[in-house]
Parts: structure tokens; sequence; C-alpha cells
């Protein structure tokens, strides 16, 4: 039979390519090795005369998977063609990765008469496969503990900014309740409306506080929606039909920086108008808010009956308002048309602040 | 309105009764607990109750609120963070959110004394966040 394999020359080209390759016969006591390639004495360590007569599972070890082994087992058992992976060992019991390839060769009856092996060591790719899971491994369990290091950080900020809301709120009301305490105690009408007065600011930066946190985005705040709640409140309350409150708003957003400066105008700007529109025949208050060529505008205007406000209360609005102005770097303007009082307040909206949802 | 205010903050339960009362209603007790207020329904069901959420024993408010809506006690939510209501407002009527302002609080007294007594016809103040309201704004 040696013989009749160096004479083909397909058995030339088998015993002269680089791959390594062997030749079986099952029909002989455990499936020896019966030809073995110079590439495969290479690869293996083995010599001709080591490998033919034996089977070879000589080539496996104590890391070699058996369920790699059975399925081989199995495979050349129901004569069928298998491919494989497996961890083989050389003589010198180094091991490589064994892309192995086995093929039952039929006679013209059908009949297995030996079985074709090649193999390929790949430990290379292996290697380089592992060391690439390796590394990946490690980069998606140090961003696992960097996420949950980062969420358990915004957890714990979230609860603390909530909490610090919670406590500014609470600390307001109670603010707000100490000085109606006070006013409601005591009996002098001056100083009961020099309380009011302070309650009135105090409670205009509560609505602030309570806005600022109704919408999820805590770093813009609606003055329109401010002033509608501000106004319809402070016109609500008065439960006179004669005092008429219109309104034209659209959404304008500004910092929250800027919400409490902007409020306190606001604030100023409609309780004027509702003040002096306390007067004997009421009238109609009118506000706008709304942006205009890069601006944003706030306009008062109102028919009520000029009412001289006391002085002291005329003189701390005043300073308010120029104080708010100078913050936001806003101008107001005042004029009168005929009864008409109308007060605008203008100044830059930062644009990418000011884009709606 | 006989009303029963459920609040832990003394100060703040004082003004409110204050408030209530200026508005023409009578405050038949204060209570700092889910319990103390449960005891104050016992002795005599009030014709409603303003409920906030952290009281004394935690945040009973809740349950407690769900306890008056199956007694038919119509309430409000009186609290600093009306976004820890479950979606339901458990039962009750709707929420004022802390800080309230005296005209605020004034407006939503009588909104919400009108609803009771059977007139609806008004429109809620800002000041009071409906039940039915308490939906997500639409974004623009």
């Amino acid at each position: 039979m040696a013989s009749h394999v160096r004479e083909d020359p397909f058995a030339a080209a088998f015993k002269a390519t680089r791959m390594p390759m062997i030749v079986t016969d099952p029909n002989q006591q455990d499936n020896p090795i019966i030809f073995c390639n110079e590439a495969f004495e290479r690869l293996t360590g083995y010599s001709n005369e080591e490998l033919v007569g034996f089977n070879c599972r000589l080539m496996q070890g104590p890391e070699t998977d058996p369920d790699t082994v059975t399925s081989i087992r199995e495979a050349v058992a129901d004569g069928r063609d298998v491919a494989v992976d497996i961890l083989n060992y050389r003589k010198d019991g180094n091991t490589f990765w064994n892309a192995l390839f086995i093929s039952p060769v039929r006679d013209e009856d059908g009949r297995i008469v030996y079985f074709f092996s090649s193999q390929l060591d790949f430990s290379n790719v292996k290697g380089k496969e592992a060391e690439l899971a390796a590394a990946r491994h490690k980069a998606e369990e140090a961003v696992a503990k960097r996420t949950s290091d980062l969420q358990a950080s915004l957890a714990a900020r979230s609860l603390l900014v909530h909490e610090v809301d919670h406590r500014v709120k609470n600390n307001l009301l109670t603010m707000a309740s100490i000085v109606k305490m006070q006013a409601r105690l005591t009996q002098d009408a001056g100083q009961r409306q020099a309380l009011m007065s302070v309650l009135n600011r105090i409670e205009a930066i509560s609505t602030v506080q309570r806005k600022l946190f109704t919408t999820d985005d805590v770093a813009r705040f609606d003055i329109a929606e401010f002033a509608r709640e501000l106004a319809t409140d402070l016109v609500g309350a008065l439960r006179r039909d004669d005092v008429v409150l219109t309104l034209d708003l659209s959404p304008v957003y500004v910092p929250a920086v800027k919400a409490s400066p902007l409020s306190l105008i606001v604030n100023e700007l409609v309780g004027d108008a509702v003040l002096r529109g306390l007067g004997e025949c009421g009238g109609e208050i009118h506000i706008v808010v709304k942006r205009r060529n890069g601006h944003f505008l706030i306009r008062v205007e109102d028919t009520s009956q000029p009412v001289e406000p006391d002085e002291t209360s005329a003189e701390v609005s005043r300073m308010l308002l120029e104080a708010s102005a100078r913050q936001l770097e806003a101008r107001i303007e005042r004029r009168n048309e005929g009864a008409r009082t109308i007060v605008e307040v203008t100044l830059l909206v930062e644009h990418e602040k000011d884009i709606p949802y | 309105m006989k009303v029963i205010i459920v609040e832990d903050e003394m100060l703040l339960a004082m003004e409110l009764e204050h408030e209530i009362q200026a508005a023409g209603h009578a405050v038949v007790g204060i209570a700092a607990t889910k319990e103390q207020a449960l005891e104050l329904v016992r002795a005599g069901p009030p014709e409603f109750a303003f409920v906030d959420i952290h009281l004394q024993d935690g945040p009973t408010g809740i349950d407690l609120g769900r306890q008056l809506a199956k007694q038919g006690i119509p309430y409000v939510f009186v609290s600093g963070n009306i976004k820890k209501l479950p979606a339901d407002f458990a039962g009750a009527i709707g929420a004022i959110e802390k800080p309230y302002t005296m005209n605020g609080m004034a407006n939503a007294i009588a909104y919400l004394s009108d609803l009771v007594g059977g007139d609806d016809s008004g429109l809620p103040p800002a000041s009071l966040v409906l039940a039915a309201d308490a939906l997500p704004p639409p974004r623009y």
C-alpha cells in the first residue's frame, strides 16, 4: 500500500504540502495512523515512526476539551465529516490550537476505507482572540463600574437637590408665615401695610422657587407662566368684577439665575397696576409677555385711576425695579396714553435658552 | 365647611388655619401624623381636609388621603413636592403646591368650597393643580 501511495501524483502532493495531514485506517484495531506527511511531523514534533500505528489521541492532553473529543469520536463512528477546534499537545508537551478536519474516504461500494485528516495550527489567532476577549472584558468591567459609580453619584446628587429644594420651599413658606402672623397681630395699620408689602415680595420669590422645579428643566424658567399665575391670583383674590384682566402671553424661557430679578419686576409692575385698579371705578389691566426681535418684552397696561401711593412703598418699589433692571441690563419705559398707563420692560435673551422644547 | 388640617409644621398649620378661617370656614382640628388625623376623623368626619404628604410619621399623607377618599371626605394635598403624588392623586380633588401665596390659597379655598358645595361653574385658580390636570404638560 505504501508503494501504491508513493506512485500516485496525489500522494506526492499530499507528502509535499505545507498543510499537516494524516490518513488513518478504521479497519484496523483502534483506527491507527497509517500515513502522515512531513508538515504533520513538524507540527507535532513526532516522527513518522512514532506516529504510524498509533491512534491520534496521543495528541490529546489534560487541557483538551473532552466534549470536543466526543464529537470527533461520534463523527468517526457515524462516518461523517467533522470540523472542530481542539487543543492538542506536541511531543514536547506544548499545546497548540488545532483546526481539525476529518473526512471519511470510501471505496466504490461506499465502504469507508480510510479517514483523511488535515490540521491547521491557529494558536496565534486563538491567542489574539483570547487577548482581545480579555481586553474587552476588562474594558466592559471598567465601564460598568464607572457607570454604576456615576449613577450612584447622580442619584445622591438628585436626592440632595430635591432635599434642598424641599427645605427652601418650606423655609420660604415659614418666613411668609412669620410675616403673616405679625401682620395679623399688629394693631398698627401702617405696620401691617409694611409687613404685607414684605410678604408680597417673599411670595413672589416663593412662586419662582415653585415654578423652577415644576419644569423638569431646572435651568430654565418660563416668565410668561409666572406672570399668568401672579396676575390671575392677584386679581382673582380681589373678588371685583370691575377689575378686568387680559393676558397676551407666549412662553419665554430665561436662565434660572434671571428668574428672581425678572419675577420681582413683573411683581412690581402687576402689583402697581392692581393697586391703582383698586380705585372707585376699577379698570382694565393688560399684560403682554413675548419675544420681539431677539428681545424679550414685558408690557403692563392699565386704565386705572392714578392713586397716590405712600412715599415709602413707592420708594421701595422704585428701588426694587431699579436694582432688578440693573442686574438684568433691562430697560424700563413708562408712558401715559390718555387714561392708559403703559410700562414696557425689554431685555436681551440668550437665544439658545429661548428655543422651545 | 368644617375642615381639618394635616400638617407636621405647626407654624404653617397655624397660618393655614387663619387663612381658612378668614375665608369663613371652621378648622375643627390639626393633626401632625396619620394616626392623629384618623383620630380626628373618627371623632367626627370633617367636610374637607388639607393634607401634607410628608408628616411627622413619614410620607404617610398619601395613605391617609386614600382612607379619606374611601370615607367620602373630599380633600386636597398641600405639599412642596406634588410630583411624589401617584397618578390618581390618591383620590384627592387636587393639590396646592408649597410655597403657596396668600392669594393663591384664598383663591383655591374659594374654588374648593364652591366645588364641595356643588357649584363647579368657577375656573380653578393657578395655585390649584386638579387631579385630572396632573398629566405632563404638552411639549411646545
